[in-house]
């Protein structure tokens, strides 16, 4: 596919606000004493509907709050409950399943935050990600590095397993003065 | 240090920051295979590196950079993401990276600051 028809079919995706996958296929071949080591690397962002293409609204200029910090700070613990209950109700019997997980990780963030906004908290914008995994004989490690004000914002994680996947939450809470 | 100009609000360029990621992972583990004892090292690196690059951009954000590296063996992975944030000055990006012998994925959410 040329880039010009991928590049189109990236924004009419955009406009349907689905997400959009622009393959940039760097195919590297590195040539290491005989052998030849592969690396294709995609990129991806999630768009609602017009969010590029219009003009972009002004900037909002807030008011003065006069508040040195948050009201009511974001609550770990009862996060990581929210965290272990869904994960658990959702995934305790399931079995791993390409289509269905696919669907599940979608659904389960969503609840999540639908979850944590229902604590209300005020001026605290959410990120959750949800990883699910079939378990094979791999090995996998996540790290997550942050670059926030420490004595506000924090985050709270969660990692789930049965006998055919893994499922790892994550959610971040970040202050917005 | 850096001057912000108030009222300059941009909103978060992806793909400017995921060509700084990319750069990252080949810096970090391009030609490598999968090695068990070193992997820590890796997501601890290209998560600093990511980070560091970012914020030389010189942006008014906050920045969560998430990395999972992953050895091939047939099995599959989804991760999905769900933000409460306003939509006109945050954003995030993904980037899937493969090699022969494992896969990175390394998603960042940047926040604004209001300055």
């Amino acid at each position: 596919m040329s880039d010009l028809a991928k590049e189109k079919a990236a924004r009419l995706l955009k406009k349907r606000g689905s997400l959009s996958s622009l393959g940039s296929h760097d195919i590297k071949a590195k040539e290491t004493v005989g052998k030849t080591k592969d690396s294709i690397s995609t990129v991806s962002y999630i768009d609602d509907p017009g969010h590029h293409d219009d003009n972009p609204r002004p900037a909002v200029q807030m008011e003065n709050t006069y508040q040195l910090g948050p009201t009511r700070r974001f609550p770990v613990t009862a996060v990581n409950d929210i965290l272990k209950d869904v994960l658990a109700s959702y995934l305790q019997e399931e079995k791993y399943e390409a289509e269905l997980c696919r669907q599940m990780t979608k659904t389960i963030s969503e609840v999540v935050k639908a979850r944590v906004k229902d604590l209300m908290i005020p001026r605290y914008k959410i990120i959750v990600l949800i990883s699910i995994g079939q378990l094979g004989n791999q090995n996998m490690r996540m790290g997550s590095r942050c670059l926030w004000d420490a004595a506000n914002d924090t985050f709270s994680s969660h990692t789930f397993k049965n006998s055919s996947l893994f499922a790892i939450a994550n959610v971040y809470g970040v202050y917005s003065e | 240090m850096e001057e912000y100009h108030p009222g300059d609000e941009v909103a978060f360029n992806p793909d400017e920051a995921s060509n700084c990621v990319k750069e990252c992972i080949e810096g970090i583990i391009g030609g490598v295979d999968y090695s068990q004892n070193k992997v820590n090292q890796w997501t601890a690196t290209i998560v600093e590196h990511s980070l560091t690059q970012l914020v030389k951009q010189g942006k008014p954000f906050k920045y969560i950079v998430n990395c999972a590296v992953m050895q091939k063996s047939g099995a599959g992975l989804h991760t999905a993401s769900s933000c409460y944030w306003d939509t006109t000055t945050d954003g995030s990006c993904t980037v899937r990276w493969e090699n022969r012998t494992m896969y990175c994925v390394v998603s960042v959410f940047a926040v604004a600051v209001t300055l």
